[in-house]
């Protein structure tokens, strides 16, 4: 498998480690509920389909990226900076 | 206390790993290598946002401009080389002053000295993309990877920074950054890879 770092280029998996979902919300603070926090940490969807994830390009630029990949296929459709997303998101 | 004292006196990144002479076939070497020496090298990160005006600062002092893509940037002296988003090697040919220009780039960007952390090979020879091919996972072919273009991946699972400088009488001349605890490992890598090609060694400064 390959992923095109938006910074390096087309680059083995192997240069790159994962980490798992990209789109994780942890709950607000004190707040949370303990079942929410749990649900956070420890509940993960297994999709059969479209996933995105987040990978580090340990061995490139360093960057954390979130990849949108088809489980069953390999197939990548979508590579972004996440810092460039959260920033997004954010503002 | 003579044998404390000669025990802590510097010695270069490839002081017990290499030496200059012939490696493996012998005959017209394949692969030139040439162990660098004595550089002054840095790091460098811009703050969010800062990336414009440390390139206005090192336009202004260096003459020459930190590229925005994987690409090196040279002057007669230095070199600044892209090392991931808003990251840049700075490498001066001699320490002479280096610490002054340190000092003053400073205020525009994190900066640590790294010239004694790493570990610099200059290669080129007709099978140089033959040797690297062994190692380097990134297509080196000049269609692919052309002169100024540089790339950070990993050798033998060892973090690697190369770049392709201007051609040379042999073809494709490209330079390879290790950690320097890392250069035994990477010397042995490299010396098997080299072996079938003949492989003459030199030191050198830059």
């Amino acid at each position: 498998m390959r992923i095109t770092c938006p910074h390096c280029g087309a680059r083995d998996a192997q240069e790159f480690s994962y980490l798992g979902a990209a789109d994780l919300q942890r709950p607000e603070g004190m707040a949370a509920s303990e079942a929410a926090m749990a649900t956070y940490v420890y509940q993960r969807d297994n999709p059969a389909g479209v996933h995105r994830e987040l990978w580090y390009h340990a061995a490139g630029c360093h960057a954390w990226l979130v990849v949108t990949r088809d489980t069953r296929s390999h197939e990548i459709t979508a590579v972004e900076v996440a810092k460039v997303r959260k920033a997004g998101a954010t503002a | 206390m003579a044998e404390t004292a000669r025990s802590w006196a510097a010695r270069g990144a490839w002081a017990g790993i290499a030496q200059a002479g012939q490696l493996g076939a012998t005959g017209p070497a394949g692969v030139t290598a040439t162990l660098l020496d004595g550089f002054g090298l840095a790091t460098l990160i811009a703050a969010p946002g800062g990336a414009a005006a440390l390139s206005q600062a090192i336009v202004a002092r260096l003459g020459i401009a930190l590229p925005a893509m994987p690409k090196i940037a040279s002057s007669a002296s230095h070199d600044v080389i892209w090392s991931g988003p808003d990251q840049w090697l700075l490498r001066a040919t001699t320490r002479e002053g280096f610490g002054s220009l340190l000092e003053a780039l400073s205020a525009q960007a994190a900066v640590s000295d790294q010239s004694d952390a790493r570990a610099a090979l200059r290669l080129s020879g007709p099978r140089v993309r033959d040797v690297l091919a062994k190692g380097v996972m990134l297509d080196l072919h000049p269609a692919a990877f052309a002169v100024g273009d540089t790339g950070l991946t990993s050798i033998a699972h060892i973090g690697v920074h190369l770049w392709r400088l201007a051609d040379g009488p042999d073809g494709s001349v490209f330079e390879i950054m290790v950690a320097r605890s890392m250069v035994g490992s990477f010397w042995s890598w490299f010396a098997a890879s080299a072996a079938e090609f003949g492989c003459r060694v030199s030191t050198g400064r830059g």
